[in-house]
């Protein structure tokens, strides 16, 4: 990643202003075929030589049983699992994504701040706020937005993963008990959010209507111009 | 002119103290809660960390010695507006009086002495509401290290910030952690206008001035509805001998 940059304030006691890894983002809403994609990358870069390590929304030590189980019990509120996967990035930032950063890994990180962000604004949060707290997240050194439109991700879901997701239906949010409906609003309302960041964090738009192919055949293109460099990297550290 | 929290429109009263370890202001928060209720008063009480979802994974990241000075802050912040939005801003809205064992300057204190951006915190709590008192117990590091560590207790790791690499010596570190805290409170108590108790002072004395500082804004605050126990007895001349079995009467606990 060259040179370490962040959107806010740096993350308190660490110093490095270089990492020779790579931090590749994969963004989109539900259904897109993130973690497909994300797992056909791995194997594409490690069969080219590249330690890769993966990581995505949740998948803390610390944070991830807590938030499921607040999940389950829909006890909290939006801001504190906002503030709940605040810590979870934090803790995998720390002790996950940047030692392999530093061992000059890459690291694909299922989704990032960003549906986090565009998570929060469609729940009516202050943007300005939510920019703040996750000032400590890395600039990573490409974001891949997957874009597909609801009529391309509503057989998607239906067929692969068995239905609608209470939460990705926004079903907390609208109370309403019509999960189809309610997917389908919170979706549009979410692809509105991903659409209006796009600019702000530079989002590389990967169109995601096609084929899983066709999709994996662009991304890994993309990707490949990204990783080429690090093999003229010379040593670690330097 | 001293910076505040976001205004609170609620007809409730809030109430913090604050201060390092060793610094009394739990003891005075008690007597002042158990003042408050000897008076009628309806009294919520909160307490720092002690969200009931949040605090599982706080207890976990100290367990584990997971916690960096920036997941220590946020978890802090999820647990605080929880309780904010759970137990502070009901109360309040209900017309009690709310009594928190440490708030939000606890979080700008002890972050910053972790080396989080005072800023950045002041921006992670800006859903903050202001208290309507904020007492600071000001007692020299030399003091509150006296009561805190006769009898040599045994320090946990946060606690004593060895997570800070200060000092390896958990007693050593503590010293210096502490004193980093109370820089940042002095810091504090002027930028948020606290109200600062001399806390070497007698502790009768001490509750006195709060007592004091406290009683002109408790004009209008709510009574509870029911009346108290102790009026009954009196009135008709009763012992209460039965009521220790049942959970009425005991509202002044934790």
């Amino acid at each position: 990643m060259t040179e370490v940059r962040y959107y806010g304030q740096a993350i308190p006691g660490f110093n490095e202003t270089y990492l020779p890894g790579k931090l590749i983002v994969v963004e989109g809403t539900d259904g897109v075929g993130r973690s497909t994609q994300i797992a056909l990358l791995q194997e594409w870069l490690e069969g080219r030589g590249f330690a890769v390590a993966s990581t995505g929304l949740r998948r803390s030590e610390l944070a991830r049983r807590g938030i499921d189980r607040a999940k389950q019990g829909h006890t909290l509120s939006d801001t504190v699992l906002f503030l709940l996967y605040a810590t979870d990035l934090a803790d995998r930032l720390e002790s996950q994504i940047i030692p392999a950063l530093r061992a000059g890994m890459v690291v694909l990180t299922d989704r990032y701040i960003y549906s986090m962000i565009a998570r929060a604004q469609v729940r009516g949060a202050d943007p300005k706020w939510i920019r703040q707290v996750l000032g400590f997240a890395l600039i990573p050194d490409a974001i891949f937005y997957l874009q597909a439109d609801l009529p391309h991700l509503i057989p998607r879901v239906l067929s692969e993963q068995g239905g609608f997701d209470y939460w990705e239906s926004g079903t907390d949010f609208f109370k309403g008990r019509d999960l189809f409906k309610n997917y389908v609003r919170y979706q549009t309302r979410l692809l509105m959010q991903f659409d209006a960041i796009a600019e702000e964090f530079g989002f590389r738009r990967i169109e995601a209507n096609r084929s899983i192919k066709e999709i994996f055949t662009e991304l890994r293109r993309e990707v490949g111009t990204i990783v080429t460099p690090m093999k003229r990297q010379s040593g670690v550290g330097t | 002119m001293a910076r505040s929290l976001r205004r609170s429109h609620h007809p409730g009263k809030l109430i913090v103290v604050e201060g390092i370890d060793g610094s009394g202001k739990s003891t005075q928060l008690d007597l002042l809660h158990k003042w408050l209720l000897s008076e009628n008063y309806l009294v919520a009480f909160s307490e720092w960390n002690s969200s009931p979802v949040v605090r599982r994974i706080t207890k976990r990241g100290k367990e584990n010695k997971s916690l960096t000075p920036l997941s220590f802050s946020l978890i802090h912040a999820a647990d605080f507006t929880d309780r904010l939005e759970r137990q502070i801003i009901p109360a309040l809205e209900a017309g009690a009086i709310v009594l928190a064992d440490r708030y939000v300057y606890t979080a700008f204190a002890r972050d910053v002495a972790r080396g989080c951006s005072p800023q950045w915190v002041r921006e992670v709590y800006s859903s903050a509401l202001q208290p309507t008192l904020a007492f600071y117990f000001r007692v020299p590091l030399e003091e509150s290290l006296r009561r805190i560590l006769v009898g040599r207790p045994e320090l946990k790791y946060y606690e004593a910030g060895l997570d800070l690499g200060l000092a390896s010596d958990p007693y050593e570190s503590f010293k210096l952690f502490q004193s980093r805290i109370l820089q940042e409170y002095e810091t504090l108590t002027e930028e948020f206008n606290l109200t600062v108790i001399d806390a070497t002072q007698p502790l009768v004395k001490q509750q006195e001035q709060m007592r004091a500082v406290v009683r002109p804004h408790l004009e209008g605050a709510l009574k509870a509805g029911a009346g108290s126990v102790a009026d009954v007895l009196r009135d008709e001349a009763l012992l209460g001998r039965y009521l220790e079995q049942i959970s009425i009467g005991k509202n002044g606990e934790k």
